[in-house]
């Protein structure tokens, strides 16, 4: 069993793989690239030879295309030593032309063209663009730059070696200075003060500083030995990645007394816990070096309500609950009495639900919940209020009730006319023993199978109904996405999709071979 | 026999004339003749409630066709005279007359919302039969090829793995920024991954059926595995194969209403675009009828589309014939 299971595994990251290799292919290749500055406001402030940068430069951003403008070249010079800052001032004045250009500039874009094509990259320099009287046009200026498109390979070989990051005490460069370098496991965090029992686990050269520690949010254990990273978004959450986007917590802030580690004391929504090490920030930012004792001064903010993941998950989960409470039995019922006023009825809720589309049938209950029941029709971080996930919790189960009871009803009365049931009447069992003991345990095997899936993708959310409700959840991330082209981020919640419906077949599969002995997996069975 | 011979004084040569063996007579069954899609229909219309739904269904449909192509409707004929805009059905008769147009008042650019519905239901009818027709066709014949070989079943498991994890969504949204959102590049992406669930659907079906005693001992006999795939297998599967199709059918209309409301829709102005617009007009007192109309006609033609196709789909199991 171990070894068939992870052979699917394997089997399914290929899949899950490939899925991110199509998926690259359709938003970078087929996609027309000029699609990215339609909504983008500065692209229209920019003019001549600018526009032509920032295109490049955006497209960068983007993950296009590498870009490498002549003046980063020449920094990167500085930064190695090989030229001083002067001779860089010098070397990065281009004239009008090339002609007209100095003869230490002549000597670097000659060694700058030559470095960058030798490694495929195309070198384009713009000449300024000069009025009839000879100025130069506002944003004319002349530039010279090397770029290159991404090919697929190495994009997507990028995309997974980043993906998994493993936290180290190598993280901070070797040449700062920041003290003896490694993990100190303690009993007592600083952060509650030394005196309260507190185990956690603490860095120094790590990116984080707490790498194991408790507090009292769920799952209330955290580690920050290893992170994912599935892109780092662009427009919808721009500089932080899909994961981070789809797992922070979100709302206003929450305020309670922070003790910093030089020891002041201030009412602020800082969560200490998640100091990540930012080089040189006690020095650029006056209040860091009040109130820290190194440069791990990157926190990020207590806020009030969950995260994408977790009002998806929340509503998600209940709801599936709520399916399979009703909808099992009532299924069950319909074959147990079939033709009866039950079955009739449930038969008509059933087609209800399958024909109607969904959107009318959402909008119907949001307009009678708020309506008849005076229930809250939009959802408000900020209330706290338990009522409010009512209508979405009722209109994700409707369908997934509606369905269950179709399956129950199917197999069970599949079920009733097999020969066991046929022994089992003719030893005199009744009906509901028959139902109860024998038909139920053989129907629920193939609707086992669909419960991990259920489970797992509660946590995706469901677009129309968060949209609907105006809840601030993981369903409408991808549509989001696709409508502000943030392609890092279409790439990672596809894989993500993936690598959760992979994982939920297989785990369906073995909760199936767990339930009914007769099926094996393994090949000795076979 | 005997006695009987005796009593009637009959010899043996008069009581009994040999009859030759007929080849041609021995193959006759004397059984009364059977039409499988006339029981079909038999079946269907013993059902009284089906004829209501049928002759709705077709109401429905000619509606949406002939009633745009004998009326001329401009959406914009009243853009510029701000009175008409948002009007009720009796201010709306008030203010143009009465008309049977103006019988579910008017959108937000002074349009009758009862000609732009019939309208939009054309466009998403089409869309649906359209859809419907190929992925149906394309998904039974690769579903059953899949099925019969083991070959093709690895390819094609491997195939249905990755395809199913790219997101339908985003293969929309890609051809409809490639190519321009009209009817066509909806139609082209709705059918260019869409037939691979129907495939997988036939697929499992044939697999359930294929290895049953009456195919293995077809095969026995010798006949072809085509003729096995079209004379065993295609007849044991028309009822599922409508049912499928009665829950196809609908499913394209919903799902252009869905993909319309997120804002993936096609330029032209079906029921789901008709949605789309109209939601803002849903939260203001007095329009709501704007937006609940359409919705009500989207429902109306899902339904009873389903319903005639379930009930077609159980005419045509051979058991109900009885």
């Amino acid at each position: 069993m171990g070894k068939y299971v992870l052979k699917r595994l394997l089997h399914g990251a290929v899949s899950a793989i490939i899925v991110v290799l199509i998926v690259m292919v359709l938003i970078y290749s087929l996609l027309d690239r000029n699609k990215i500055f339609s909504g983008d406001p500065a692209y229209n402030h920019t003019a001549s030879n600018t526009r032509t940068t920032y295109e490049y430069a955006r497209w960068e951003a983007y993950g296009y295309v590498d870009y490498i403008p002549y003046a980063d070249y020449l920094r990167d010079l500085v930064k190695a030593g090989e030229i001083d800052a002067e001779a860089q001032k010098g070397a990065a004045a281009l004239g009008r032309t090339a002609e007209k250009d100095s003869e230490l500039t002549v000597e670097y874009t000659a060694k700058f063209r030559e470095y960058y094509e030798s490694q495929g990259y195309e070198v384009i320099r713009l000449d300024a663009d000069t009025k009839k009287n000879g100025q130069i046009k506002s944003g004319g200026n002349p530039a010279l730059f090397a770029v290159k498109d991404v090919p697929l390979a190495q994009r997507a070989l990028k995309y997974f070696m980043q993906m998994f990051r493993f936290d180290n005490i190598h993280y901070v460069p070797e040449e700062t200075d920041i003290g003896e370098r490694g993990l100190t496991f303690t009993l007592h965090d600083p952060v509650y003060g030394g005196e309260k029992f507190a185990p956690a686990i603490i860095g120094n050269g790590t990116l984080h500083k707490y790498l194991l520690y408790f507090d009292g949010q769920f799952p209330y254990l955290h580690q920050n030995f290893l992170n994912i990273q599935l892109g780092e978004s662009f427009t919808v959450n721009q500089g932080v990645d899909v994961f981070d986007t789809m797992t922070e917590t979100q709302g206003s802030y929450v305020l309670s007394t922070v003790t910093y580690p030089t020891g002041v004391t201030l009412e602020r929504a800082d969560d200490l816990h998640t100091a990540t090490y930012v080089e040189g920030s006690r020095d650029s930012i006056a209040s860091n070096a009040e109130w820290f004792t190194d440069d791990y001064t990157n926190v990020k903010i207590v806020k009030v309500g969950m995260s994408r993941l977790g009002y998806s998950f929340v509503i998600g989960i209940i709801s599936t609950i709520l399916a399979y409470i009703l909808g099992l039995p009532i299924g069950l019922l319909m074959s147990r009495y079939k033709e009866g006023l039950l079955d009739k009825i449930g038969t008509i809720y059933i087609m209800f639900i399958i024909a109607v589309p969904s959107l009318a049938y959402i909008f119907l209950f949001k307009a009678m919940g708020g309506a008849i029941f005076k229930l809250p029709t939009l959802f408000d971080v900020e209330s706290g209020s338990k009522l409010m996930y009512i209508l979405p919790i009722v209109s994700l189960a409707l369908p997934s009730i509606a369905n269950l009871m179709k399956w129950m009803r199917r197999y069970m009365i599949d079920q009733m006319n097999s020969d066991y049931v046929k022994f089992a009447r003719s030893g005199g069992l009744s009906e509901t023993e028959i139902f109860t003991k024998h038909i139920w345990k053989n129907a629920m095997i193939p609707l086992v199978h669909g419960v991990p899936a259920s489970i797992i993708f509660a946590m995706t959310g469901a677009i129309i109904t968060e949209r609907v409700y105006v809840v601030p959840g993981a369903g409408n991330l991808l549509t989001t996405a696709i409508n502000r082209y943030d392609n890092a981020v279409i790439v990672g919640v596809t894989f993500f999709y993936a690598v959760l419906s992979v994982v939920a077949i297989i785990l369906g599969d073995v909760l199936m071979a767990m339930v009914d002995p007769r099926i094996s997996f393994t090949d000795k069975a076979r | 026999m005997e006695d009987f011979n005796k009593k009637y004084n009959l010899s043996d040569a008069e009581l009994f004339a040999p009859v030759d063996h007929s080849e041609l007579e021995s193959e006759k069954i004397t059984a009364p003749r059977y039409s499988y899609w006339k029981s079909v229909f038999r079946v269907f219309f013993r059902n009284k409630v089906n004829i209501v739904i049928l002759s709705l269904l077709l109401f429905v449909i000619l509606f949406a066709y002939i009633y745009p192509a004998v009326t001329h409707y401009d959406p914009y004929a009243n853009l510029m005279d701000p009175a008409s805009k948002h009007l009720g059905p009796v201010a709306a008769m008030n203010y143009f007359g009465a008309n049977l147009k103006w019988i579910l008042g008017t959108g937000a650019s002074g349009e009758p919302t009862f000609e732009a519905i019939w309208n939009g239901s054309r466009i998403s009818i089409s869309l649906a039969f359209l859809c419907a027709a190929i992925n149906m066709t394309v998904g039974v014949c690769i579903g059953a090829v899949w099925g019969f070989s083991k070959k093709v079943d690895m390819i094609m498991m491997e195939i249905y793995n990755i395809v199913g994890n790219v997101p339908t969504i985003l293969i929309i949204s890609v051809l409809a920024m490639l190519f321009a959102p009209t009817f066509w590049t909806m139609v082209f992406a709705l059918t260019v991954v869409g037939w691979i669930a129907i495939a997988y659907f036939i697929r499992t079906q044939v697999v359930i059926i294929r290895d049953r005693e009456y195919n293995l001992a077809s095969k026995c006999l010798g006949t072809s595995t085509i003729k096995i795939a079209m004379k065993n297998i295609l007849p044991f599967m028309t009822s599922v194969i409508v049912t499928l199709l009665a829950t196809e059918l609908p499913s394209y209309i919903s799902y252009e209403v869905f993909l319309a409301y997120i804002g993936l829709g096609m330029s032209d102005m079906s029921l789901g675009r008709l949605i789309y617009q109209a939601e803002g007009a849903m939260v203001t007192p007095g329009w709501e009828i704007e937006f609940w109309s359409p919705v009500a006609i989207a429902s109306i033609i899902t339904v009873v589309l389903y319903v005639v196709g379930q009930n077609l789909g159980d005419a045509s199991d051979p058991r109900t014939h009885m």
